[in-house]
C-alpha cells in the first residue's frame, strides 16, 4: 500500500511539473468549454430571469394581488395561464414553474390569525430546487405584503376583521375569547369601533392556542420537465469541458507509462519487489486522482462563474467517480497497446475522436441525427456525458443514473483487466 | 550469490545468448567483458527477471528466480541505459525507489544521503536530474541501484561516458562494496576496468561464455607469451618470447639495438587469442 501511494504520488508529482500535461489537463478543457458554452447560447435563458406562469383560478381581488406581487417578484418573468396550460410549459421546459392562487384563496385570505391558512399551489421540475426555494420564499414575503395593507386601514380593512369577529363568535366551541379580544384590538388599530361583543380575558390563555397559524401555506407540487432541455449552453459545455479535460490527463497518463517504458524506469520499478499488476495500479491511482481534480476544478469553475449548479451534488459525484474509473480503464489499454510515445498519441485520438463524436463529446447529443444518437450507445463517451448531464439538467433519478454510472464503471473494470492482462504479455 | 544454467535467449532467428552458464560467488565483484552486441545486457535482463529466458534457470542467493518479488529484494540495478526520471531531482528519485523497496522514515534518509555522497551529488540534490550532465546522470543512475541496500548489484556498462575522474571514484565504490560483503556484477569492454577491479571474468561473445578465471590465470592460460618488440637499424621487430632477456641479448650481438620494449599480455591479447580478432572490432 505504502509502495502504491509512492507510485500514484510520484506521477502527480510529474504531472505538476509537465507544463504540457497540465495545460491540456486543465487549461484548454475550461477554454472548450468556455467557447462552447458561449457558441451554445452562453449565459443562459433569456436576460437569467425565471419563467413563471401564473394562474388565478379564484378570481377574488386577494387572488388579483398575489399575482400582481408575483410579476414584481425580483428576477422572475410572468405570464398569465390556466392551470394546464402552465404546467403544460413546464413538462416542455417553457417555463420553469407555475404559481396557482386556487379557488378559495381570497376567502381563506380574508380569514385573519385562524382557520386553514390560504393556499398557494407552487408546481415545479423536481430537478429545479434553487428555483423553487427562491419562489417559495418570495411567495411568503408576497403574501406578508397583503398583511401590510390590511394594517395600513381602510374601509376594506375594517370590514374584513369585522367579518373576523363574526366568525370568530361563531366557532363551534363558542367563541374564542382571546382571538375576539385580539380582533378587537387590530380593528381598533385599523380604524373602526371596538366590538360590543368583546371581553377581557388572560392574554396568555390565547396565546398558545394560536400559536400554530401561518399567513399563508405554500404547496409545492412536482411536475417533470419532459424536455429537460440545458438552462444555459454552459450546462451542455461543461460537461463537454470535462470530457476533453479528461481526455488530456488520461491521455498524458498514457504517455507516461509509454516514457517509462522507453526510459527505462519502469524496468527498473520491475527490478523491485512490486509486482506488475501494482505498478499498473499505481499508474491507474493517479490517472484517477488526477481525473478527479479535473472535474472538481472544472465543476467548481462552472458552479461559480457560469450557474452551471447540478440538481443532485451526490449525483454528479457519481458520475464524475464512474466516469473517472472509465478513462483510467481506457488509458491503460492506449498506453499497454502503444509501443512509442509517437504511437500513444495518435492511437489515443484515434480510439478517442471517433468515441468522441458520435458520443456527443463535440456536437451535444440532443443535437444529434437520430442514427448517430443510437452509434453513439457503444461509446463510453455519450454515457459519460449522459451522467454528468443527467446529474446536471437532465434531472435524473437514481434509477436513471444506474445505467451510465454501471456502463462506465463496466467499461473501466473491462479495459484495466483487458491493459492489465496485455501488460504481463508484453513486458515478459 | 547468482547461477545461470544453460540460458538462451533468442530474437527472431539471431541468438543473443546461447547455452550460457555462470555461478557468481557471494562476495566477489564479477566481469562480463565482450565486446558490442556480445550478449551482456541481455544476460543481465534475464538475470535479473526483466526478460525471461527461452530456456534455463536462474537461481538468487539460492533464493529462486527473479521473477519472485521476494527474490528481487536481493538485488539492485543500474541498467545500461539511464533509468531515472528527469522531472525528479537526485534525491526525489533516490527517496522514490527506496520507497520501491519498502524504505521509510529514518532508514531512509539514511540511506538516501549515503546514495547521494556515493555519486557525489550532495550539493545538486535539489536539481532536476534533467539539467545533469551526463556523467552525473550515470552516477545518479548507479545510486538508484544500491539506495536500498542490495546484496547483489548489477552494473551495467556503469562507467561508459563518465570522465576519467568520476570514474575512478566509481571504481573506488565498487572496490568499497566488496569490502562490504556485497557482490557486483560488473560488465564492460573496457579491459583495464575489469583488470583493476574484477576478482573473476567471464569473457563473453556472440552470447556465449568463451572463458572464465582470474585476469591473472586468464592471461596466463590465453595471453600467450609477453611480447618483445627491439628496435635495431634494420627497424622494429617483434618477438614472442618466453626468454625476453636471452631473446634480447641475442638480438643485441648482432646488430645495434636502438631501443626495445616488453609487452605482457593482457585482457585485450586473451580476447583476441580466443576469438581471432580485437575487442573494439
Ligand atoms: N530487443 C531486441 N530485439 C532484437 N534483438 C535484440 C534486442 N536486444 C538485443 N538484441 C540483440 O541481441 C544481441 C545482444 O545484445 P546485448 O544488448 O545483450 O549486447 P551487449 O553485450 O549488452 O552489447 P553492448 O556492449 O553494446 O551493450 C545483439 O546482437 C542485439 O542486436
Ligand atoms: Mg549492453
Amino acid at each position: 500500500m505504502q509502495a502504491l501511494l509512492a507510485l500514484a504520488g510520484k506521477d502527480l508529482m510529474l504531472l505538476r511539473r509537465n507544463r504540457g500535461h497540465l495545460f491540456f489537463t486543465f487549461v484548454w478543457p475550461l477554454v472548450a468549454a468556455l467557447f462552447f458554452g458561449t457558441v451554445f447560447g452562453g449565459g443562459g435563458d433569456d436576460n437569467g430571469k425565471i419563467t413563471v406562469r401564473v394562474v388565478d383560478e379564484d378570481q377574488t381581488p386577494a387572488s388579483a394581488q398575489l399575482i400582481a406581487a408575483v410579476g414584481r417578484m425580483e428576477g422572475v418573468e410572468t405570464t398569465p395561464a390556466t392551470r394546464e396550460a402552465g404546467l403544460d410549459a413546464v413538462r416542455h421546459s417553457k417555463a420553469a414553474a407555475v404559481v396557482i392562487a386556487p379557488k378559495g384563496y381570497g376567502d381563506a385570505a380574508e380569514r385573519l390569525f385562524y382557520g386553514a391558512p390560504p393556499e398557494i399551489e407552487l408546481w415545479v421540475d423536481p430537478s429545479r430546487k434553487a428555483e423553487a426555494a427562491m419562489l417559495e420564499g418570495q411567495l411568503m414575503g408576497a403574501s406578508m405584503e397583503r398583511m401590510q395593507t390590511l394594517f395600513q386601514g381602510g374601509d376594506a380593512a375594517a370590514k374584513q376583521v369585522d367579518r373576523a369577529i363574526a366568525d370568530a363568535a361563531g366557532l363551534p366551541d363558542g367563541g374564542d375569547a382571546t382571538l375576539v379580544k385580539f380582533l378587537g384590538e387590530v380593528k381598533t388599530f385599523v380604524g373602526g369601533r371596538p366590538p360590543a361583543s368583546a371581553a377581557p380575558a388572560p392574554a396568555e390563555a390565547g396565546a398558545a392556542k394560536s400559536g400554530g397559524w401561518e399567513p399563508v401555506s405554500v404547496h409545492r407540487h412536482e411536475v417533470q420537465d419532459e424536455t429537460r432541455g440545458p438552462r444555459s449552453g454552459f450546462e451542455v459545455a461543461f460537461p463537454q469541458g470535462v470530457l476533453w479535460g479528461m481526455l488530456g490527463c488520461a491521455l498524458g497518463f498514457a504517455l507516461s507509462l509509454v516514457t517509462e517504458r522507453s526510459r527505462g524506469t519502469l524496468a527498473r520499478l520491475r527490478t523491485s519487489p512490486l509486482t506488475r499488476t501494482h505498478v499498473l495500479a499505481g499508474k491507474a491511482l493517479a490517472c484517477f486522482v488526477a481525473l478527479l481534480g479535473v472535474q472538481a476544478l472544472l465543476f467548481t469553475i462552472g458552479a461559480v462563474a457560469f450557474r452551471v449548479i447540478p440538481s443532485s451534488v451526490p449525483m454528479l459525484v457519481a458520475g464524475c467517480v464512474s466516469l473517472a474509473a472509465a478513462f483510467v480503464g481506457i488509458m491503460m489499454v492506449v498506453a499497454v497497446l502503444a509501443r512509442s510515445e509517437q504511437s500513444a498519441g495518435g492511437l489515443a485520438w484515434a480510439v478517442f475522436l471517433p468515441l468522441s463524436m458520435v458520443g456527443g463529446g463535440m456536437v451535444p447529443l440532443f443535437a444529434m441525427p437520430a442514427w448517430m444518437q443510437a452509434a453513439g450507445n457503444f461509446s463510453p463517451v455519450k454515457w459519460g456525458i449522459l451522467a454528468l448531464e443527467g446529474a446536471i439538467w437532465r434531472g435524473f433519478t437514481w434509477a436513471d443514473m444506474t445505467l451510465p454510472c454501471g456502463i462506465l464503471v463496466a467499461v473501466g473494470v473491462l479495459c484495466f483487466s483487458v491493459g492489465a492482462r496485455l501488460f504481463a504479455r508484453t513486458e515478459a | 550469490m547468482l547461477t545461470l544454467s544453460h540460458l538462451r535467449k533468442t530474437y527472431g532467428a539471431h541468438v543473443a545468448v546461447d547455452d550460457l552458464s555462470l555461478h557468481i560467488r557471494a562476495g566477489e565483484v564479477f566481469g562480463l567483458l565482450g565486446p558490442n552486441g556480445a550478449g551482456k545486457s541481455t544476460t543481465v535482463s534475464m538475470a535479473v527477471g526483466l526478460l525471461s529466458p527461452d530456456a534455463g534457470t536462474v537461481d538468487i542467493g539460492g533464493q529462486g528466480a527473479p521473477t519472485q518479488p521476494e527474490v528481487r529484494r536481493l538485488l539492485g540495478v543500474a541498467p545500461q541505459s539511464l533509468a531515472i526520471y528527469e522531472d525528479l531531482s537526485a534525491e526525489e528519485n533516490l527517496r522514490f525507489f527506496a520507497r520501491m523497496f519498502g524504505l521509510s522514515g529514518a532508514a531512509l534518509r539514511t540511506r538516501v544521503d549515503a546514495a547521494l555522497a556515493l555519486a557525489d551529488l550532495q550539493d545538486r540534490r535539489k536539481d532536476a536530474a534533467s539539467t545533469f550532465s551526463g556523467g552525473m546522470k550515470r552516477r545518479l543512475n548507479i545510486a538508484a541501484a544500491m539506495v536500498h541496500d542490495p546484496k547483489l548489484l548489477l552494473l551495467d556498462e556503469p562507467t561508459v561516458g563518465v570522465d576519467p575522474q568520476s570514474r575512478n571514484a566509481i571504481l573506488e565504490r565498487i572496490e568499497a562494496m566488496r569490502a562490504e560483503g556485497r557482490t557486483v556484477i560488473y560488465t564492460t569492454h573496457y579491459m583495464e576496468e575489469a583488470a583493476r577491479i574484477c576478482d573473476r571474468v567471464a569473457i563473453i561473445d556472440h552470447g556465449k561464455v568463451l572463458a572464465v578465471d582470474t585476469v591473472a590465470n586468464l592471461i596466463a592460460a590465453h595471453g600467450g607469451d609477453p611480447l618483445l618488440t627491439v628496435t635495431t637499424s634494420d627497424g622494429p621487430e617483434q618477438i614472442r618470447t618466453r626468454d625476453p632477456v636471452g631473446d634480447l641479448a641475442r638480438v643485441a650481438a648482432g646488430r645495434t639495438v636502438l631501443d626495445f620494449r616488453l609487452d605482457r599480455a593482457d585482457l585485450e591479447q586473451v580476447f583476441l587469442n580466443l576469438t581471432g580478432r580485437t575487442l573494439r572490432d
